[in-house]
């Protein structure tokens, strides 16, 4: 009965107050307009009109996320790398106990389900991540819907079952700094490009530039792939899944702390 | 009859509302709740409204005479005409928000996952997640 009481006491405020702010909506309903600057990000998302200044993305967020404000989104992935180093270093006193010899995990029938599903969900996060250029999404989503799998398996099936297969830290960690340096690399190749031809390119550069004629191609094969943003969300996608996984395998190894008896 | 303007604008308002109500749980939730894993949702709730008044931020208004309905800032197309831009831009949202609560979700993700971390080493330490107790335990 108090509970009931509460909850209608939380909605009637809600409500109450709600209608005061409508009383005083002209303050802060939004305007049918949007800023100049997003006028701006929408007209060169995708634009051959301005070829100096398009990012040749029909998709405005990773646009921005990946040429716009591509510096930003790299140390975002390097907070990320850094968290992630911090939680290795304090798992540091945990080691595995040794393996029981036989597979544990639930039952047959959702094993069965899950190795139907597992490859389903894999395809789903590869082309939110590869197609990220192109539709919502992009590498970070990609790269956490397939993060998903080593956690559904580590309990549908055990966590030796992932371990015998060689998905370890070790071995995620190095696909983790895989993604990592193509992304560093995807970052400086037109600069590098630009020393080598002796033009003048920049740091995280997409689309050729006025001052600057290099260029990533905008089109593979006749595909959109939008230079390289393609390559972003791929390199991204490898890494945030590598890491991902990194984290559910070390909050889930079966562990004894060090000093502990064996 | 209730002006459909009118109503739009209440129901805006108890969305707008909710959220400043979300906010001070939250912060209520992270101050006083004594156990570690409820601060830590506590943080999480708190950094996801912050992020959806930042996407409100970037909304443009609906007007009912379906000519300007928004849209998300994706171009339906890559056989861009100078007609399919116009039409993107008078209807597309602020891209900007949404590419800034990319970001700032990943790395409240980093975060999240470093105080999991830092929670779990805790719970092998001290053997409890109550904040009260461990104060007490002076460790």
């Amino acid at each position: 009965m108090r509970s009931l009481f509460k909850i209608l006491l939380i909605i009637f405020v809600v409500l109450g107050f709600s209608l005061l702010l409508t009383l005083a909506s002209e303050y802060f309903i939004p305007g049918m307009e949007v800023r100049p600057l997003a006028i701006f990000y929408l007209s060169t998302t995708l634009n051959p009109w301005m070829q100096n200044l398009t990012a040749n993305s029909p998709e405005a967020v990773t646009a921005i996320v990946w040429d716009y404000r591509g510096l930003d989104t790299l140390f975002e992935t390097a907070v990320f790398y850094l968290a992630l180093i911090a939680g290795i270093s304090l798992a540091r006193g945990i080691s595995l106990k040794a393996n029981p010899g036989k597979e544990g995990g639930l039952s047959v029938i959702v094993k069965s389900v899950t190795k139907i599903t597992a490859p389903m969900i894999i395809a789903v996060g590869a082309s939110i991540g590869l197609h990220g250029h192109l539709t919502p999404g992009g590498g970070f989503q990609g790269g956490a819907t397939i993060a998903v799998i080593p956690l559904l398996i580590i309990i549908v099936f055990s966590i030796y079952y992932l371990l015998n297969r060689r998905v370890t830290k070790e071995n995620m960690l190095m696909l983790r700094s895989i993604g990592l340096v193509g992304i560093g690399v995807t970052a400086l190749a037109a600069f590098l490009t630009g020393l080598v031809l002796g033009e003048s390119a920049y740091v995280f550069q997409n689309m050729a530039k006025p001052t600057s004629p290099v260029t990533f191609p905008a089109t593979l094969n006749g595909f959109l792939i939008s230079g390289s943003l393609w390559f972003f969300n791929f390199f991204e996608m490898i890494a945030v899944a590598a890491g991902f996984t990194i984290a559910f395998l070390l909050l889930t190894y079966p562990s004894r702390s060090e000093g502990e008896e064996k | 009859m209730i002006n459909p303007e009118f109503l739009n604008t209440y129901l805006l308002s108890i969305v707008i509302f909710s959220l400043l109500l979300n906010t001070a749980l939250a912060l209520y939730g992270i101050f006083y709740k004594p156990h570690y894993i409820k601060k830590v949702i506590c943080l999480t709730i708190l950094s996801d409204t912050a992020n959806t008044f930042a996407i409100y931020i970037g909304y443009r208004r609906w007007l009912n005479d379906g000519t300007i309905n928004p849209r998300p800032p994706v171009l339906p197309t890559t056989e861009v005409s100078p007609g399919v831009l116009s039409q993107f831009l008078a209807r597309a949202v602020d891209p900007l928000p949404q590419a800034l609560v990319l970001t700032a979700v990943v790395i409240g993700l980093a975060v999240t996952v470093f105080l999991i971390f830092l929670g779990h080493q805790l719970y092998l330490h001290y053997g409890t997640l109550d904040m009260r107790r461990i104060r007490k335990l002076k460790g």
